[in-house]
């Protein structure tokens, strides 16, 4: 049997976590502030979308997703206080007026033969928006101080690949003619423009360049 | 998107056909007086030994799938419909808290989760989408613009519906020796229970200062049950297809005292129903 008392190193031979990070705790808390407001803006469109879709499966989905981006919200809103926020109101902001606007897009539609923009919006624009920010900050931020964020971001993004790959297949099911290849385009041109206004999710630097 | 969906826009694709509440009610076929009563059953509770059962639970399952919908429709709307307070406007009465949000996320997604239930139990039984009418009296009457109301009519009339209802099909697919469907609604039962105990749970803790609001949510929570009793569908008559589950909605929040209530006013429901078809057979030429 190995000695137990023999001295080993504190990270294992495969351990390779590093201790610096682009973040300090005022720039995580800010972040994650942003990715709390996004996500319950998110949850709200969603659940109020349910009842204006008639097509089944996706009535059914876009009720399971919402859930999703509601518990995503709830994880940040339990990080907040941990970052030093011990008000999460306080942070719970959107990163600035482009994205109240891209928000407000988002949400507009809401007849029924409006199901593409809809998920056009969501699993074309927000949700690759929301892979983006979460990437960028787990790659990014020191992998032992902000080890809770990144166990959070973890949950979000496996949450967020599958959403996407969900929505991106009923967008390729509803879609049946050049029209319609042309509508989601429009409608997807409309909010990346606002998009690329907000700088991203977390504003300018949300995937690093500033 | 608006705020407070109308109930006449509820999206649904060519299968569906919704009728409202007075048109279920003034359909001969299923009238408790004038020529066609008395082909009914002497006993109305639904049980694999009444002769028209498989239909009769066909037509059920399907009012559990529509159901579903619109509870998934009413959890999905309470998370888009209210803001949260204010900071400084504490005081205002038509905001939600964080927490109740997040809660109604979860209820939408078991609702969905019910909703695919009940197509493959549907499909189990024999029967398609739209093979029965949708009566949108759930969604209309719960889904109130005040959020306490509509916690005491979505969390807890509908839900608590949805209770009874469950515990009858429980009940069915076991007498019938039908493991598939005893198991699938024993699953949405638990779901069911902790609905309700949310909306009991929320409903005490938002009017704990207020006791008016509080009285008044649960006064229009009874219209709401009256209505649910869908005159006299659910009672602790065996008049009644669906039976009163008093066990599990103690475990849900609910008083004796309430239970008993609700059992008056779904008797009551019973004879007023009773009334309206008899006064809705005798307008027609």
């Amino acid at each position: 049997m190995a000695d137990p008392y023999k001295p080993r190193a504190p990270f294992a031979p495969w351990d390779r976590r590093q201790l610096p990070g682009l973040f300090d705790v005022e720039e995580s808390a800010r972040r994650v502030g942003n990715y709390k407001w996004a996500e319950m803006k998110l949850f709200e469109t969603l659940g109020g979308w349910v009842a204006t879709v008639p097509e089944l499966d996706v009535k059914m989905r876009l009720g399971a997703h919402c859930y999703h981006h509601a518990w995503h919200a709830e994880l940040w809103h339990k990080r907040l206080p941990e970052l030093r926020e011990m008000n999460p109101e306080r942070l719970t902001q959107p990163a600035n007026e482009a994205m109240v606007r891209f928000v407000q897009v988002l949400a507009e539609p809401e007849a029924a033969e409006h199901t593409i923009e809809k998920l056009v919006g969501v699993y074309r624009v927000f949700i690759p928006h929301f892979i983006a920010a979460y990437t960028f900050h787990r790659n990014n931020t020191s992998e032992i101080t902000d080890a809770p964020t990144i166990r959070s971001l973890d949950f979000a993004l496996r949450d967020e690949f599958e959403d996407w790959r969900d929505g991106e297949m009923m967008l390729q099911s509803l879609i049946e003619t050049p029209e319609e290849v042309d509508r989601a385009a429009a409608h997807q041109a409309r909010l990346e423009k606002i998009m690329l206004e907000a700088g991203g999710i977390a504003g300018p630097g949300t995937i690093g360049g500033v | 998107m608006r705020k407070f969906f109308p109930v006449e826009e509820l999206a649904r694709d060519s299968r569906f056909t919704q009728i409202n509440m007075r048109q279920a009610e003034a359909d001969p076929r299923t009238a408790m007086v004038g020529p066609n009563a008395a082909k009914r059953a002497k006993v109305n509770r639904l049980t694999p030994a009444r002769p028209d059962a498989s239909e009769a639970a066909r037509n059920l399952m399907h009012g559990i799938f529509v159901g579903e919908i619109q509870a998934l429709e009413g959890a999905g709307r309470t998370c888009h419909d209210f803001e949260l307070p204010d900071p400084k406007n504490g005081g205002a009465t038509d905001t939600v808290p964080f927490a109740l949000k997040l809660d109604m996320a979860r209820q939408a997604w078991d609702e969905s989760r019910h909703v695919e239930i009940s197509v493959k139990l549907g499909d189990w039984m024999g029967s398609e989408i739209g093979q029965f009418a949708e009566n949108t009296v759930l969604f209309e009457a719960a889904c109130s613009t005040d959020p306490v109301m509509r916690l005491a009519g979505v969390n807890r009339a509908l839900e608590g519906l949805a209770i009874d209802v469950f515990t009858t099909m429980k009940e069915f697919g076991e007498i019938a020796g039908d493991p598939y469907l005893e198991f699938c609604e024993d699953w949405m039962l638990a779901d069911e229970v902790t609905h309700v105990k949310m909306g009991s749970d929320w409903l005490r803790k938002v009017t704990e200062n207020d006791p008016e609001r509080r009285a008044k949510a649960l006064e229009f929570q009874s219209i709401v049950d009256r209505l649910f009793s869908f005159g006299g569908a659910r009672s602790e008559s065996e008049d009644s297809p669906i039976g009163l589950a008093r066990r599990f909605r103690e475990l849900a929040g609910f008083t004796t005292d309430e239970v008993d209530d609700i059992a008056d006013v779904s008797l009551a429901a019973l004879e007023a129903r009773k009334a309206f078809s008899a006064a809705a057979m005798a307008e027609k030429p």
